[in-house]
């Protein structure tokens, strides 16, 4: 298939807002080997190159239903990528977030607030109070698969299946229910790259996708992101209290030395560049 | 350079609202009108020979104008130059008209101009962030100081 390269160069050079730039280092597939390149996020593109100045670009990556998951390592994400643990978890909750259907549902949901659409703002009180409870900053540690995915295609079974998602946890409680669907964690790994892309597509209830249709309710994509990240959080936090309070203070130190400036620093020592 | 291929032509197959057989023509002067399924996903138009499971291109729709020809025909122009003009011709003034209107809206930098447009309208209107509620007020691609000229600037905690 060709894609149009010139058009996608001059979206990159064009004066159009940059969401996240910064290196990373990028696995080879085939090597394993890792190489650092420069990454520019815009929209929902990830470009990458050498260098920032370069005017080669290495290469492209189209974020639409990509899987983000961080590994076992506190400095992987998704399929290839690499970086330091606060740096990952800046580009994790960017690269989340960069797809136009994310975009899409988010433009949907605001159209509808500004139009004042009674419907929609009694969705959202509800919504609101339970997201203020996840907190903003989706501060993402240890593992965490947090899958995005298209939208479930118009198939009849899609519509039928009973959404596994649970109620929403009470504001203001805190506590974790025991949750009666599959974390994503626990899913199969499901690797984008083996899309079986001479068969048809995937049944919907195969994607590890969210069962709703995104189109209709936004709040609900936003639900399910902050269940995950309070859940995490509330991992993390009785992790913490066992005493990784040695590891908090690196963190706290490299967030300081690597703002901005997309440095790559090896705290733990067992890569070397 | 490089790009994920598979995945952009899995996201050709995703299914779309926006797919018709229309007649194609490429930029060169040579290039003559063919039939193509013209499918419009995400950001991208993809084109397909009829009743092919594999596109045969895809246009990123960034930066690029969406003229309309003639009653039938459209256009789009990427890189504001002629050598990249890629024509379209449409069964019907409706059709044609509706191709238009989607194509233009379907382009991120457009929805992120009018997200921040209906962020700074509702802030006015309600006194609060409406990102706040998802957590997304600090994401730098939400943010109004974007590049983006206001119609009516106010000076506002955004």
């Amino acid at each position: 298939m060709k894609l149009h390269r010139k058009i996608l160069v001059h979206y990159l050079s064009c004066p159009s807002p940059v969401d996240k730039e910064g290196y990373l280092f990028k696995k080879k597939e085939r090597t394993g080997a890792f190489h650092r390149r420069w990454f520019v996020l815009k929209g929902n593109l990830l470009f990458y190159q050498e260098r920032p100045a370069d005017r080669h670009i290495g290469g492209v990556i189209v974020l639409e239903g990509c899987a983000v998951r961080t590994e076992d390592s506190d400095r992987d994400f998704s399929l290839v990528f690499e970086g330091l643990r606060t740096y990952r978890d800046e580009w994790v909750k960017c690269l989340l977030t960069a797809s136009h259907c994310y975009l899409s549902l988010l433009l949907r949901d605001l159209g509808l607030q500004y139009e004042g659409e009674p419907e929609g703002d009694a969705v959202k009180l509800g919504s609101a109070k339970h997201l203020q409870s996840c907190g903003a900053s989706a501060q993402l540690r240890r593992t965490s698969d947090l899958v995005l995915t298209p939208p479930a295609s118009s198939d009849p079974r899609t519509l039928t299946h009973t959404p596994a998602l649970p109620q929403a946890t009470p504001p203001g409680t805190g506590a974790v229910r025991p949750l009666p669907w599959k974390s994503p964690k626990l899913w199969a790994r499901r690797n984008a790259h083996v899309t079986p892309i001479n068969g048809p597509a995937p049944l919907p209830r195969v994607w590890p996708a969210v069962h709703f249709n995104p189109l209709q309710k936004f709040e609900k994509l936003h639900e399910y992101y902050g269940r995950e990240v309070e859940r995490e959080r509330a991992e993390s936090r009785r992790e913490e209290q066992k005493g990784g309070e040695s590891r908090e203070k690196r963190g706290g130190e490299s967030r300081e030395k690597e703002r901005g400036a997309g440095r790559r620093e090896d705290q733990r020592g067992d890569k070397s560049i | 350079m490089r790009f994920n291929e598979k995945e952009l032509i899995s996201l050709s197959r995703q299914p779309s609202e926006k797919a018709a057989e229309l007649g194609m023509r490429g930029p060169k002067k040579g290039d003559v009108l063919k039939k193509r399924l013209v499918k419009l996903v995400v950001n991208f138009l993809f084109y397909f020979r009829t009743d092919e499971e594999e596109p045969i291109g895809a246009l990123l729709l960034e930066q690029c104008r969406v003229e309309r020809e003639d009653s039938l025909t459209f256009s789009i122009i990427f890189l504001d130059e002629a050598e990249r003009k890629y024509q379209f011709e449409c069964d019907s003034e409706e059709q044609c008209g509706e191709w238009i209107d989607s194509i233009i809206k379907a382009s991120y930098e457009f929805m992120r101009k009018n997200l921040i447009f209906y962020r700074t309208e509702i802030h006015k209107l309600t006194g609060k962030d409406p990102l706040e509620q998802y957590g997304i007020s600090d994401e730098t691609r939400f943010q109004v100081s974007n590049g983006l000229q206001l119609k009516a600037r106010e000076t506002s905690s955004l």
